[in-house]
């Protein structure tokens, strides 16, 4: 969804700008993808922090190198967001000496720090013990309580019942079903059913 | 019985004309230094055309590569000093002519370091820079290089003990390297034994405080463990963390 994989055909439409081919015949994409990036935040499986950045350095980079402000104003923001995610005392660790949910909470702190207009999550917690779950669920819970419009892929059927405002349940590629907050009482589709069953 | 003469080592040889025999290990590393930085940036060059999505780059590079890792340093030095002379008429120094030719043979083994280096550094990276809106140049600058220099240094540091010892073979031009001293002085005394055993120390020696000086500069892409080395270069950062910790919690 931003571009990461570069569509074959299709288009995603943010804030009135299309991005992507678009679907066959139509004029190509009007949007550039780093556009799209620098405004959509994103948070991946497998975290993807920086090894050679301690955390701080993590978030700072990324602030100094896509909004251009100096090193130094760089690293304050980036406490900021090691703060709300609880890990200021961490500032220093480097990604090695962090636990995965601590690696996790980085990783969203990092693309908070871009003031995004929207987050996407790629199955943010299946990489982790189940007893880190809970912190990184707790930091997404806190941001979507901001308003934060989050677009979570999850195995977490609970977080997703309990925060999803628009749920979709997909398979091989394709949407099978798809309902509003109260999805998980509604939801009539068999499959769907049978997944959620078997999760919650 | 046949009668063996008394073998005279003039061991004093090596002190006497220690002055001269540091010279050329000093000719020696200067050569092999401004040949390892053109080709840190050379080799680096080709190891990016060798990524490249243009088959034409890659068969370019490959090629190049696969040239010049096969000559030997005494005929690189050769063709460069004489057969640039003879087919072109300009005529290089033989210090000109040593780091060119070794240039030309090392940034072939760097393009191959470079390459399994930075293919060594994950695709999430990548991603992950991407994906926050960084650019192209940005990513490769700020986390792919750094990561793959981590990687590449420990061999970077055996080449450069290997070029030290190929400039040996500038001697064929003149070059006043270790071994063109230690033959100079070779040929008034006649003690091959003691002087080429004093040529042979040096270099060992040379390549002690290399690999000493190399484990520092990789030290300094270490992580997470921090050196003196890399902690004393980022003081002022850390300082200003410190700070932000304490303002923060």
């Amino acid at each position: 969804m931003n571009l990461l994989e570069e569509p074959t055909e299709g288009s995603v439409i943010f804030e009135g700008i299309e991005y992507g081919p678009g679907v066959s015949d139509s004029k190509p994409k009007r949007g550039k993808a780093l556009d799209l990036r620098r405004q959509v935040g994103m948070v991946f499986q497998q975290f993807n922090l920086f090894p050679h950045l301690s955390a701080i350095d993590n978030i700072a980079l990324a602030v100094h190198s896509v909004t251009g402000k100096s090193k130094e104003e760089a690293r304050e923001r980036a406490a900021l967001e090691l703060k709300k995610v609880g890990l200021i005392k961490w500032a220093m660790n480097h990604p090695a000496q962090l636990s995965g949910g601590q690696q996790q909470r980085v990783a969203i702190a990092r693309a908070l720090s871009l003031d995004p207009k929207l987050m996407l999550f790629d199955e943010p917690t299946s990489a982790l013990d189940p007893e880190l779950v809970g912190e990184v669920l707790a930091v997404m819970r806190q941001l979507a309580e901001t308003g934060m419009t989050m677009v979570v892929v999850t195995h977490e059927m609970g977080f997703a019942k309990e925060v999803g405002d628009q749920c979709i349940f997909m398979e091989d590629g394709y949407i099978v079903a798809s309902g509003g907050a109260d999805f998980f009482d509604t939801c009539t589709n068999e499959r769907a059913r049978q997944f959620i069953g078997s999760v919650l | 019985m046949e009668d063996r003469p008394r073998i005279n080592f003039m061991w004093h040889l090596v002190w006497d004309f220690r002055s001269e025999l540091l010279q050329g290990l000093v000719t020696a590393i200067n050569v092999s230094i401004s040949a390892l930085v053109l080709s840190f940036f050379v080799g680096l060059f080709f190891a990016l055309m060798r990524m490249s999505r243009y088959g034409f780059l890659r068969g370019l590079s490959s090629t190049y590569v696969n040239i010049f890792r096969g000559i030997p340093a005494l005929v690189s030095v050769i063709w460069v000093y004489f057969g640039w002379s003879l087919l072109f008429g300009y005529n290089f120094t033989v210090y000109q002519a040593g780091v060119i030719a070794l240039t030309l043979l090392y940034s072939s083994f760097f393009a191959e370091i470079f390459r399994s280096a930075l293919e060594a550094v994950h695709k999430g990276q990548r991603e992950a820079g991407a994906a926050l809106g960084m650019s192209r140049i940005r990513v490769f600058r700020s986390i792919v290089l750094p990561q793959a220099l981590k990687i590449a240094i420990p061999n970077i540091g055996s080449m450069f003990i290997g070029m030290v010892k190929d400039t040996s073979t500038f001697t064929v031009i003149g070059l006043g390297e270790l071994v063109y001293i230690t033959q100079s002085i070779n040929a008034q005394y006649f003690q091959p034994f003691v002087l080429f055993t004093a040529a042979a120390a040096l270099y060992v020696v040379a390549a002690f405080v290399i690999d000493y000086l190399f484990r520092a500069i990789e030290s300094i892409f270490s992580y997470p463990r921090q050196s003196p080395v890399k902690r004393f270069l980022t003081r002022r950062k850390r300082a200003q963390v410190q700070r932000l910790v304490e303002a923060n919690s």
